[in-house]
C-alpha cells in the first residue's frame, strides 16, 4: 500500500470511520445488530491473524476461546458483576488459557497442530455443555443483561453497536501498535523462518506461547462482548464451526494483512445476508464465492490489491531502471 | 346528490377491494439449516402446505396469507438477527423458531414489539417466564412426561427405571422433568444414560442398562437413534419394558428397527401416526406434496398457521395487538375448523391442552392402548 499518499489513506480512514459512527444511526434493529456482529467477529478474527497470519501458528480453537469469553461475561454478568470487569477476566482467562495451548504448538506444526487445536475446541464444546453448574449446559444462559457505560445505558441497539464499534477501535489501536512493535516483528520472523529467528537470539519459545495466548485473549475479548449483543448463549455457537469460521474470515480476508480481518469479516457476516434473498440457495452461493475467491486469489482479497501493487511497484523500477541503463548506456 | 352517492359508494367499493386485496404477512423463522434442519424444514413445509390450503379456499377473512421464511442456522445468534429482521418488517404474527434456545433468544424481541409469536419449542421453561406473546404448537415437556411418569409408575408398576437420553435441549429438557416425577412418585432411577445426537453404538449404553436391572426402561432419543437403541436391546436381550414420549413408536422408529421395536410402548402428544382421520389426512397430503413422510415437526407447522387462522376469525379482523389475548383461553375445535386436527384448548401462559395417546407396538403397528382426554 505504499503507492497511497499518506495523506490519502489518512482521510480514507477518516471516512470509514465518520462512515461507521454517522451511517448506522439511521439503521433498523437488524442492520445494526448485524453490523455490531461484524464488529465482534472482526476482534475475534483479528485475534486469529495474530496467531496465524502473523506467527504462522495455524489454530482451529478460536471459536472455543470466543466461547470462553461469552461465557466468563454471561456467568459473571448474570451475577451482577460490571461488563468491563467480566471481560477483564474473559482477557486474561483466555490469555492463560491460549498460553497453555501453545505448548503444544512448540512440538508439532502446520495440520499436526491443527489438529491439537481442533480438539480443544471440541473439548471445550464438551465443557460449555456439560458443566452444567456453572454454564447451563444445554439450557445456556439467558438474560444476559447490557452494560451501562459511564452512566449511559446500551440496551438499546445503537448504543450498544457503539459499545462494539469502540472496542473494536481500541483492539484496532493495540495490535496496530503490537505489529509494529518489536514483538510484531518476531512473530514474523517466527513465521518466516524459525530458525533464523532464533539464530538472530528471539526467543521462539516464548514467543511462540506468546502468539497463542494473544491471539485467544482477542477471541476472549469477542466473546465478552458476543454474550451481551445476543442477550443469550448456549454451547452451539461456540462448536467448530465458529473456529472454520473465523479462519475463513482471516484466509479470505488476507491472512497477515492489518486490514484482512475486517475485510474478512465483512464477507462472513455480510454476505450471506445479502444473499438470503435465493432463500434455499444462499448458503450454497456463499460457499461457491468463497470457493472462485480463494482460486483466484489464495492469498484473500488484500492479497489481490497487494498483488496489483506489487506488479505496479515492479512496473515503475523496471521503467526507472530502463530509464537509469539508457542513461548508461549513452554515458558510455 | 345522485353523484356524490355513487363517489361514495365507488370509494367505498375501492377502499373494500384494496384491503381485499392486501395479504396478511406472516413471518417464519426456522432450522434451515445446520443441526435442526430437519426439524426446521418439516416446520416450514407444514407453513407452506396449510397456507396452500386456504389460500386456495379464499383466504382468512377474505385476504390471502403470505409468508416469509428466513433460516436460523440453527443457531440463536443467528435467529435473533432473523427474528428482528422480521420484526422490522412489521408481521401479523411470527412463526417459529423450533430450538428452544432459539425460542429463548428470540421471545423477549417478539414481546417487546408487542407480536405474538408462535413456536415449536419443548421446554418446559419457555411458558413459565410470563411471557404473554409466545404459544406453543405442542405439549411442553411439564406436560407430557408427568403423564409418562405416572404410567411407568402406575401401569408398569416400576420400582426402578433406566432412564437413557440425547444430551441436546430437547433430550436434556425431556429428562429432567421424568426424572423428577419419577423421584416424586417413588420410582428409584437406578441408570441414567447420556447420549449423542447421532451416536451410532448403543453396546456400552445398553450394558449399563442391563448391569443395574431396572423394572423399566425410559427412552428419549431422536428417531433414527431410538430404532439403533432398540435393535441393541433386544440384541443383548433386555426384557425391561420400554417406554418412550412421541420418538420411541414413530413409524419411521418401527420401520427401520423392525422385530426390535415390538412391545415398545409410548406416550403421543401428537404425531403423523395418530389415530385420528384429519391427522392421517393431513399425512396423506403432506406426502402427496414433498414425498416424504412428514414428522411431528410438519404438524406443528401446519397447526400454527391453523391457529392464526381460527385466532383471525375469532376476532372477526386483522389485529395484532389483540391477537395473542384472544388466543389465550381460546378452544378451537376440530369440528369447526378441520386444520386444527384435534380439538385444543390454550392456556393463559400459552400452554396447549389436547388429547394424547397411550400406544403399544404390536407386530409392527402402533395400537392405542388408551386415550388420555384433556386435562380442562
Amino acid at each position: 500500500m505504499i503507492s497511497f499518499g499518506k495523506p490519502l489513506k489518512i482521510a480514507l480512514g477518516l471516512i470509514v470511520i465518520a462512515g461507521l459512527i454517522i451511517v448506522p444511526m439511521n439503521f433498523n434493529r437488524y442492520g445494526l445488530f448485524i453490523l455490531s456482529q461484524w464488529a465482534v467477529m472482526t476482534i475475534a478474527a483479528m485475534g486469529l491473524n495474530l496467531t496465524l497470519g502473523y506467527a504462522g501458528q495455524v489454530s482451529l480453537a478460536q471459536g472455543a476461546f470466543v466461547g470462553i469469553g461469552a461465557y466468563a461475561a454471561a456467568v459473571m454478568t448474570t451475577h451482577g458483576w460490571p461488563l468491563p470487569a467480566a471481560i477483564v477476566v474473559a482477557i486474561v482467562l483466555s490469555f492463560a488459557v491460549g498460553w497453555v495451548l501453545g505448548y503444544p504448538a512448540l512440538r508439532v506444526q502446520h495440520h499436526y497442530l491443527a489438529f491439537v487445536t481442533l480438539a480443544f475446541s471440541t473439548l471445550a464444546f464438551l465443557v460449555f455443555r456439560n458443566e452444567s453448574w456453572l454454564t447451563g449446559g444445554i439450557y445456556g444462559i439467558s438474560n444476559i443483561p447490557r452494560p451501562h457505560i459511564f452512566g449511559f445505558a446500551t440496551n438499546k441497539p445503537l448504543p450498544f453497536y457503539y459499545v462494539c464499534l469502540g472496542s473494536l477501535a481500541i483492539v484496532s489501536l493495540a495490535v496496530w501498535w503490537l505489529i509494529r512493535s518489536p514483538w510484531g516483528r518476531a512473530f514474523m520472523a517466527l513465521r518466516e523462518n524459525p530458525l533464523r529467528a532464533q539464530s538472530l537470539g528471539i526467543d521462539t519459545r516464548r514467543y511462540t506461547l506468546m502468539a497463542f495466548a494473544i491471539g485467544s485473549a482477542l477471541g476472549g475479548i469477542a466473546g465478552g462482548l458476543y454474550a451481551p449483543l445476543t442477550q443469550y448463549i448456549d454451547p452451539v455457537p461456540f462448536n467448530l464451526s465458529l473456529s472454520l469460521d473465523l479462519l475463513m474470515m482471516v484466509i479470505v480476508g488476507g491472512a497477515g494483512f492489518y486490514f484482512g480481518p475486517f475485510l474478512g469479516a465483512m464477507i462472513a457476516v455480510l454476505l450471506p445476508e445479502w444473499l438470503r434473498f435465493t432463500e434455499g440457495y444462499y448458503l450454497m452461493l456463499y460457499a461457491v464465492a468463497v470457493m472462485l475467491l480463494l482460486i483466484w486469489s489464495p492469498t484473500g482479497i488484500l492479497g489481490i490489491l497487494d498483488r496489483y501493487l506489487a506488479e505496479r511497484r515492479t512496473k515503475a523500477a523496471s521503467a526507472l531502471r530502463a530509464v537509469a541503463k539508457s542513461r548508461l548506456e549513452t554515458v558510455q | 346528490m345522485k353523484s356524490t352517492l355513487l363517489a361514495g359508494a365507488l370509494l367505498a367499493f375501492a377502499t373494500a377491494t384494496s384491503v381485499h386485496a392486501q395479504a396478511i404477512k406472516l413471518a417464519n423463522v426456522a432450522e434451515l439449516s445446520g443441526g435442526g434442519a430437519t426439524v426446521g424444514t418439516n416446520w416450514k413445509n407444514g407453513i407452506d402446505l396449510a397456507i396452500e390450503e386456504i389460500n386456495a379456499k379464499g383466504g382468512v377473512l377474505g385476504r390471502k396469507l403470505e409468508v416469509s421464511h428466513a433460516d436460523s442456522q440453527s443457531n440463536p445468534g443467528v435467529a435473533r438477527a432473523q427474528v428482528q429482521k422480521a420484526l422490522d418488517a412489521e408481521p401479523y404474527v411470527l412463526l417459529g423458531p423450533g430450538y428452544s434456545g432459539s425460542v429463548k433468544v428470540t421471545a423477549p424481541l417478539a414481546a417487546e414489539a408487542g407480536i405474538a409469536q408462535i413456536m415449536g419449542g419443548e421446554a418446559a421453561e419457555l411458558t413459565q417466564a410470563g411471557n404473554k406473546f409466545l404459544f406453543r404448537t405442542s405439549f411442553g415437556q411439564q406436560s407430557s412426561m408427568p403423564k409418562v411418569a405416572k404410567y411407568i409408575h402406575d401401569e408398569m408398576k416400576a420400582k426402578t427405571v433406566a432412564v437413557v437420553w440425547v444430551n441436546n435441549d430437547f433430550g436434556r429438557g425431556g429428562r429432567d422433568v421424568v426424572v423428577k416425577e419419577l423421584d416424586r412418585l417413588g420410582s428409584k432411577v437406578v441408570a441414567d444414560l447420556s447420549t449423542e445426537a447421532g451416536q451410532a453404538d448403543f453396546a456400552a449404553d445398553v450394558g449399563k442398562i442391563k448391569a443395574a436391572n431396572p423394572d423399566a426402561v425410559f427412552v428419549y432419543l431422536n428417531e433414527e437413534e431410538s430404532a439403533r437403541i432398540l435393535k441393541e436391546l433386544k440384541r443383548q436381550g433386555v426384557t425391561a419394558p420400554l417406554m418412550g414420549e412421541t420418538t420411541l413408536i414413530g413409524q419411521k422408529v418401527i420401520e427401520l428397527a423392525g422385530d426390535a421395536a415390538n412391545g415398545a410402548r409410548g406416550h403421543v402428544g401428537l404425531t403423523t401416526d395418530a389415530p385420528v382421520d384429519l391427522i392421517k389426512a393431513f399425512r396423506e397430503k403432506f406426502s402427496k406434496k414433498y414425498n416424504y413422510v412428514p414428522d411431528h415437526n410438519g404438524l406443528k407447522g401446519y397447526l400454527a398457521v391453523y391457529m392464526v387462522k381460527a385466532t383471525t376469525e375469532k376476532m372477526g379482523k386483522v389485529d395484532p395487538k389483540k391477537f395473542a389475548d384472544t388466543l389465550h383461553g381460546l378452544t378451537i375445535k376440530a369440528a369447526d375448523e378441520p386444520g386444527i386436527l384435534m380439538d385444543v384448548t390454550f392456556s393463559d401462559t400459552g400452554d396447549i391442552d389436547r388429547q394424547s395417546f397411550l400406544v403399544e407396538v404390536v407386530e409392527g403397528k402402533q395400537v392405542v392402548k388408551q386415550v388420555l382426554p384433556k386435562v380442562k
